[in-house]
């Protein structure tokens, strides 16, 4: 995987999770019949995200970011297929947990990949222009998504976010293992 | 990899068109969020028979207000009458109106204000729907005519088979008695004949009393008097004089009708941020309470002597009672009682609820006369009727302590005589609703008779049929 392609990997992921983000949260609220049953299904994906970061850090450095993006999105393809079929309380707090597992990897993958680009040389100027990319998807995402809406329904919503994380994740299957040694032999270019 | 994603697609989606083929449905007390498979709604009598005959299972619906899921069955078609709303005849001569099920009470008060005439018996609110009105047999602040049973004329039904028959007194009477109080499952009302009565104009008369004194005041000075048209009293929940203190308005009738143009244009919506923000405080506190009772007793009582018309005092605004909360909500009850039993029965609800913890917002008042025309009838006997509005959680728990407390002062109502309201939540128990509605197992038996395949159907028939 070279950074071209991870940058557009993480555009694409942006891009999904922008666009069902305030839909989703709609859901929560839907789903839950009290203020009190968001605030643990929210607190639920917190919480699971924070616990398990130790753990995913240390994972990381053995199994390797690519894994680790695999898994994340993957794993949020398959969730997004799920979300809209939900109908009980329960079944959305485990959705929340492995998203706050999910989320964790992401994190954690997005950041020792930046970590491991530059080698120290210009760290500023290559994570600068990754977030620009990054929340510039992000931002035209959640516009078009607003315009969208009058024409699709909530459901298709994920369905579409599914899909693009589904091609997110074909993206690195394709992608070849770089190994961290190659990598640093041949620093990937912008 | 792809394609056990492709897999999982398919599966996902088939799910999810499967989910959607269905509505989420609630009434009015936003205790019974029920899934139906559609929502259905016309103009033409055509298309309201083809659906009859075509659906297997219908629920009638207008404004929705009754609470205990009389307009929803799960999986069943939901049949909105709304939009069925053509004022077909108006007969000023005669004083008749013929308007189609899905008419508001406030359509026909603007058709018929200019014509000096007003509506016999409806709600208090004019909101609601004629078709629903009639299916729950509505009463309201007028003394003079009865309920609503008796001003009807006739009407015409769409039977579950899909023939339209025409219902009065006279034709096809075994349906007058059922259809009428019948929550919908007899059949489609489709257009109904109305008695009119003249537009007057009022003069409020308020007082101020002690409970005991009610039942004197009422026979002397209400009853006996034939100038006095409505009524309405209002019984405290304010903590420091709870279930004591009342007050009356009489609605005399002026000595002086040429006044009655002055008085006679339609008012629209009040101003209501005062009332809802004091109901709101009400809500949340004892204090609340106090200050909601003191301060609307003062401004009613700077009413007295206010000249109102007929068609005016049939449009009070209730828009200042919505509530939203997405935890809790406000369900109604009514429960009649014998005129000459009323202090005795406060006395023995004041016990009751001085144990119970239950969060009553406001008791009014009316008074329903004698009358057993309608085979669910709850006036078995000349009776006050006590509306109580209740604050109350929406979860499993909270339903079932609110049920606690409601079958205790209903059986107090029924040790008095009494009977209760039926289009409210499902809180009674069934021997309750035996005792309350004696013909209510006719009333079921009849239901099957004339609709064998079990066309119509509700929560209401689901939980008490049986």
């Amino acid at each position: 995987m070279n950074y071209r392609t991870f940058v557009t990997i993480q555009s694409l992921l942006m891009t999904a999770s922008s666009m069902v983000f305030p839909f989703y949260l709609l859901l929560i609220r839907n789903i839950g019949d009290s203020y009190s049953q968001f605030g643990l299904a929210y607190g639920l994906f917190a919480l699971t995200g924070a616990l398990v970061h130790p753990i995913i850090g240390r994972l990381s450095d053995q199994f390797g970011d690519r894994t680790f993006i695999l898994l994340h999105t993957w794993g949020m393809a398959g969730l997004m297929l799920i979300v809209p079929i939900i109908e009980t309380v329960t079944a959305l707090y485990l959705v929340q947990i492995v998203m706050g597992i999910l989320g964790a990897v992401q994190k954690t993958s997005e950041k020792t990949v930046l970590a491991r680009q530059s080698e120290g040389v210009q760290t500023g100027t290559k994570i600068g222009s990754y977030h620009l990319w990054t929340s510039v998807w992000g931002a035209i995402a959640v516009m078009l998504t607003g315009y969208l809406i009058d024409f699709l329904t909530i459901g298709s919503l994920f369905y579409i976010a599914s899909f693009l994380y589904m091609i997110a994740g074909g993206l690195i299957l394709k992608s070849v293992t770089t190994t961290s040694e190659i990598q640093e032999k041949k620093p990937v270019q912008l | 990899m792809i394609s056990l994603y492709g897999i999982a697609f398919y599966t996902s989606t088939s799910i999810h068109s499967h989910q959607q083929q269905t509505v989420v449905v609630e009434d009015a007390g936003k205790l019974l969020p029920t899934k139906m498979k559609e929502v259905k709604s016309s103009h033409s009598t055509k298309e309201l028979q083809k659906w009859v005959k075509q659906e297997k299972t219908i629920s009638i619906a207008g404004m929705q207000h009754s609470q205990g899921g009389h307009t929803v069955y799960p999986y069943g078609t939901l049949l909105d009458m709304k939009r069925y709303n053509e004022i077909l005849n108006f007969n000023p001569k005669e004083k008749t109106i013929t308007v189609q099920s899905g008419v508001t009470w406030a359509e026909i008060q603007k058709k018929i204000n200019p014509y000096g005439l007003s509506i016999q018996v409806m709600q208090s609110q004019n909101i609601f729907t004629v078709g629903g009105a009639l299916s729950v047999n509505v009463h309201g602040r007028d003394i003079r005519y009865g309920s609503l049973i008796d001003t009807v004329n006739s009407f015409r039904l769409l039977k579950p088979d899909g023939e339209i028959i025409s219902v009065s007194r006279e034709e096809n009477s075994e349906y007058f008695s059922y259809v009428i109080g019948g929550y919908g499952l007899f059949g489609v009302i489709l257009d109904v004949t109305l008695h009119l009565a003249e537009d007057e104009l009022y003069q409020h008369r308020i007082s101020t009393m002690d409970y005991q004194e009610y039942e004197e005041h009422f026979k002397e000075k209400v009853k006996n008097d034939e100038h006095v048209k409505m009524h309405l009293a209002r019984l405290s929940v304010a903590p420091k004089t709870f279930l004591k203190e009342m007050y009356v308005t009489d609605y005399v009738l002026a000595e002086n009708q040429r006044k009655l143009s002055r008085y006679s244009k339609l008012n629209e919506k009040e101003t209501v941020v005062l009332p809802k923000f004091m109901l709101g405080m009400s809500r949340y506190s004892e204090w609340g309470k106090d200050v909601f009772w003191e301060t609307q007793k003062k401004h009613f009582q700077n009413s007295n002597g206010r000249y109102q018309s007929r068609n005016n005092v049939m449009r009070s605004d209730s828009t200042f009672m919505e509530y939203e909360n997405a935890n809790r909500t406000e369900v109604l009850q009514e429960y009649f009682v014998p005129v000459d039993q009323f202090a005795s029965y406060i006395d023995d609800l004041r016990k009751v609820l001085e144990k119970e913890d239950l969060n009553l917002l406001n008791i009014t008042i009316r008074y329903v006369e004698h009358d057993e025309d309608a085979v669910l009838s709850y006036a078995k006997d000349d009776m006050f009727a006590l509306v109580l509005l209740i604050n109350q959680g929406r979860s499993e728990k909270e339903i079932k302590k609110t049920e606690k407390v409601i079958q205790k002062m209903i059986d107090v109502t029924l040790d008095h005589d009494g009977s209760y309201y039926l289009p409210y939540y499902s809180y009674p128990t069934e021997k309750q609703l035996k005792r309350a509605y004696p013909r209510i197992d006719e009333f079921f038996e009849k239901k099957r008779e004339l609709d064998p395949k079990e066309r119509f159907k509700n929560l209401f028939y689901e939980v008490y049929s049986q």
